[in-house]
């Protein structure tokens, strides 16, 4: 018999390891599941942003036939909060409501219609109070306090000194401004304002909650984080760990937006008061109107430059507003905030972040938490210092971006600098240097992000049958982690990718796992993956060495066989193990949680057509250059790379969650419009691979940073193109317009 | 005000197979699906017509099913995700989804395959700047759309791609 052929896995186009559920619509999210006896869940919410509870009448609705339930604030225990880390959000309002669509009431009823027609007959009374919009009125003295009880808020991340709207204050940096700005031959100020957005997943946040007969509480939900939701819920409704499991459905997308308890802890209430399922969806319009949407932010920014172009000194005031609660940040705040420059050598920088409570609704995480807005500011800085100074931007780019050796804005050394040759990359594939035609401009933004640390869990699993599972404790929402494990098992076994099963483990199985976010699931499951697929090999070699009497040294394993390397015989393992009874299982927790010893560079380039007549913009192209250490999954990286740019291209162009006075005005997909695939423009993706990443496979992360420097490289191509510079994102024909009006009288 | 409207009858086809259904008056024909009937492959997205992940096909014209009530499917053939493949198989349209990566968090998978396929009955060679404009009306917020162009034009290029069993 011949040896086998070693297979590779690694490195190789892998289909989807859910594909065929998803293309038949076998694939099961948390609103297709059912279960006898459920009920419906729906939400009465607040008309006003800020307001005193002054009574609420629910006798009508409660006398509606098929109504099982009806709560308000006043049926759940004294101050009932949940939160990812600041525990501030209430599962219902309790007294009083801070933005217009807070939870008031809640109905269980038999079918959604039913609960709709008894949330209309709850009579609230309130009692309206002044409400506060704009973060920077919040944040000056006196301005009323929206949260009076602030300083005894469980999971602040630094104690306040006085009660404020202020509830997080941020500061990241190196060196001393204060001395850089006096180095500095020039300063320059300026101010970005960038705009609420959704992040627009296509499944509405939705669960469904079951007390079982045991008293455990059973929950599925469009959540990716969810031993952090077993520990939220938990300290919410008051029961221990192990009263509570999260089972494992198809997410339908989260983009950073899926990690809270958002209504969960309601439906415990519910379905507490029923004894029975409760189900509860949202309505899209309560997903824009009520969910967690990305932070606003307003950037006031001053650069201390040389004639040169020298960067010396960046100093950044994010002014985050958090709408009327803090819950949904995991960190409190936005870490992502402190990355605005990391792709650069700033001697000089100071970034400070601040978390504002007003009363609308509360933000929470988008793909890359604080770094498009604080990236979008230092990106469209750097141009702006350059066309001062009377520079060309790419110059000032080149001389300050990071080199080996060198630490970045925020004082952090990372190894093999790669922020030049992905630069190059960009705009290389953007065809930087090919004749422009009239109105036609292209612009650059760079940044970095690590990939995140974390906890994950993964067994491997040999059975009799020749078949092999992976279980993993991540429960991804389309980004394509099971394909990956899929493909670093297999690899580790010699078998094709699609010869590994993935199973999803419920929290009962392992203490924990960090969740999909922070770009760390690659990191880390690759190292959980590979590592359970190498004990499995080891201990079923070590089996087939008793079994088969074979030397132990000489095995190896090779696909679906084993092999005896010094006579050349091979064996199946399915066999031994069928000989031997019980399957080999392998198995690899993996705690990485350190900052990693590397970035991952990402550089775009915008070409833009703007039509000087109407200030329309035309986006070309964007060419889209990424630092990736290897790539496990060619497929994967790209779709996770071309995801990124339509978000960016939304937000650079398109996207606002429009407010009046606190009220969403942009409530419908009609109003609230993201790319479709007539708004793409060409997409150029550039893979710069390399060693240099972490874990067996030498990885970096992906998720977050495709997104993050699109708007800049648009508003920097825009200003190439015609002259004018849009600094209050979204970039739409109007401002364009206005802005060419202003420059030629 | 709170009585039970009453309910109307609706004989359907739904996948091929006749159907006779219960169906409140004011219920879409998505609810029909998922609701009464149990077909939980087409997705609700923003029921209100925007974002196309209810897509089906009804007497051959792709409709948002969110849009259009139950009783309205009375006499009519409804093909939905689940009556896409074929007994031998994958429809080509469903495979080359899959062998392109045309899909991540797969929520807005099956209207985009129901309506990839009207495209195909009719025009079985369509350019890509005709897919990008058919399929806009549907909305994926994960795969920035480039794969999905990618497998339309990969299934067109397949021979007997638009002559799914929902074509007769």
């Amino acid at each position: 018999m011949t040896s086998p052929t070693v297979i590779h896995s690694v490195g190789l186009p892998a289909p989807r390891a859910d594909a065929i559920g998803k293309v038949t619509g076998g694939a099961t999210y948390t609103a297709d599941l059912r279960l006898p006896g459920t009920v419906w869940g729906k939400v009465l919410r607040s008309p006003y942003p800020h307001a005193r509870i002054a009574g609420i009448d629910t006798s009508a609705a409660r006398q509606v036939p098929g109504v099982h339930a009806v709560l308000t604030g006043d049926d759940l225990p004294p101050n009932t909060r949940f939160g990812r880390r600041i525990v501030d959000v209430p599962v219902l309002a309790q007294g009083i409501v801070r933005f217009i669509g807070e939870p008031v009431a809640a109905v269980a009823a038999d079918d959604e219609d039913i609960a709709q027609r008894a949330l209309d007959l709850i009579e609230v009374e309130y009692e309206e109070l002044p409400a506060i919009f704009d973060a920077l009125e919040a944040i000056e003295p006196g301005a009323t306090l929206l949260h009076p009880d602030v300083m005894n808020y469980t999971g602040l991340p630094a104690p306040l000194e006085r009660p404020s709207n202020v509830v997080t204050r941020t500061v990241w940096g190196t060196g001393d401004v204060d001395q850089g700005f006096r180095q500095a031959e020039w300063t320059f100020d300026y101010t970005f304002t960038i705009p609420t957005v959704h992040q627009a997943y296509i499944e509405p946040h939705s669960c469904l909650v079951r007390i079982d007969e045991a008293g455990r509480v059973q929950v599925w939900a469009s959540n990716k984080a969810p031993y952090n939701l077993r520990q939220q819920v938990a300290a919410c409704i008051g029961l221990p760990l192990e009263r509570i499991r999260i089972n494992p459905v198809t997410i339908g997308g989260d983009f950073g937006g899926k990690g809270s308890p958002m209504f969960i802890p309601l439906a415990y209430f519910l379905a507490k008061a029923t004894a029975r399922t409760v189900r509860i969806v949202l309505a899209y319009a309560e997903e824009l109107t009520s969910a967690n949407p990305r932070h606003p932010c307003v950037a006031q920014v001053r650069v201390g430059a040389n004639r040169d172009g020298t960067i010396v000194a960046y100093q950044a005031r994010l002014v985050f507003n958090s709408g009327a609660y803090a819950g949904f940040k995991p960190a409190g705040f936005l870490p992502g905030a402190q990355h605005g420059g990391g792709a650069y050598h700033v001697p000089h920088c100071k970034v400070e972040a601040l978390g504002v409570y007003t009363n609308r609704v509360p933000c929470g995480h988008m793909r890359g938490p604080g770094e498009p807005q604080s990236i979008f500011a230092f990106e469209s800085a750097v141009d702006r210092v350059a066309r001062d100074l009377g520079l060309p931007p790419l110059e000032v780019r080149r001389k300050n971006l990071l080199r080996d050796g060198e630490t970045n804005s925020l004082g952090h050394r990372y190894q093999d600098i790669r922020a030049e040759d992905t630069l190059n990359a960009a705009l290389e594939a953007a065809g930087w240097d090919a004749p422009k035609g009239k109105n036609v401009g292209r612009g650059v933004a760079i940044c970095e992000r690590a990939p995140g640390g974390g906890e994950t869990h993964a067994n491997v699993t040999l059975h009799a049958d020749g078949s092999v599972v992976l279980h993993t404790s991540i429960f991804e929402q389309g980004s394509g982690s099971y394909t990956t494990l899929q493909q670093v098992a297999a690899e580790e076994l010699g078998l094709p990718h699609d010869a590994v099963r993935v199973e999803v483990w419920d929290t009962d199985a392992v203490p924990f796992d960090t969740g999909v976010g922070g770009s760390r699931v690659t990191r880390v499951a690759t190292q959980a993956g590979a590592g359970a697929a190498q004990q499995a090999r080891d201990l079923l070699l070590q089996r087939a060495a008793q079994t088969l009497g074979w030397p132990r040294e000489q095995l190896t394993l090779a696909g679906t066989r084993i092999r005896r390397n010094d006579t050349g015989e091979t064996h199946s393992w399915a066999d031994v193990i069928a000989k031997t009874g019980s399957p080999v299982v392998g198995g690899a927790s993996i705690k990485d949680m350190g900052p990693a010893p590397v970035t991952g560079f990402t550089a775009q380039v915008a070409e833009v057509e703007v039509d000087p007549e109407t200030g329309a913009v035309k986006l070309r192209r964007i060419a889209s250059a990424h630092d990736v250490g290897r790539v496990v999954n060619p497929m994967g990286i790209r779709g996770q790379i071309y995801g990124g740019i339509a978000q960016g291209v939304g937000y650079g162009m398109m996207e606002e969650l429009r407010m009046d006075d606190g009220r969403v005005t942009t409530a419908s997909f009609a109003d609230y419009k993201i790319p479709t695939m007539a708004d793409m423009p060409e997409v150029r993706i550039v893979l710069l691979e390399s060693e240099s990443g972490v874990g067996p496979y030498h990885v970096k992360g992906i998720g977050e940073n495709p997104n993050a420097p699109t708007a800049a490289a648009i508003a920097n191509a825009v200003e190439d193109a015609v002259g004018v510079r849009i600094d209050d994102l979204p970039i739409t024909a109007e401002k364009v317009y206005r802005a060419l009006r202003a420059k030629r009288q | 005000m709170t009585t039970q409207p009453k309910k109307a009858r609706v004989s359907t086809t739904v996948n091929g197979q006749p159907v006779d259904v219960l169906v409140a008056p004011y219920q879409s024909l998505l609810e029909m699906l998922r609701e009464v009937l149990g077909l939980t492959g087409t997705k609700e997205g923003c029921n209100d017509g925007n974002c196309g992940a209810c897509t089906v096909s009804l007497d051959g014209r792709i409709v948002d099913s969110c849009l259009v009530l139950g009783a309205e499917a009375d006499g009519k053939r409804v093909d939905t995700i689940e009556g896409m493949a074929r007994p031998e198989g994958l429809h080509p349209l469903q495979q080359a989804f899959l062998e392109e990566a045309a899909l991540q968090c797969g929520i807005c998978t099956p209207g985009f395959l129901v309506a990839a396929r009207a495209l195909l009955e009719r025009e079985p060679h369509p350019s890509e700047e005709r897919i990008r404009l058919w399929l806009a009306g549907n909305l994926c917020r994960c795969t920035g759309y480039d794969k999905i162009v990618g497998a339309v034009r990969k299934a067109a290029a397949l021979d007997g791609a638009g002559n799914g069993r929902a074509a007769g």
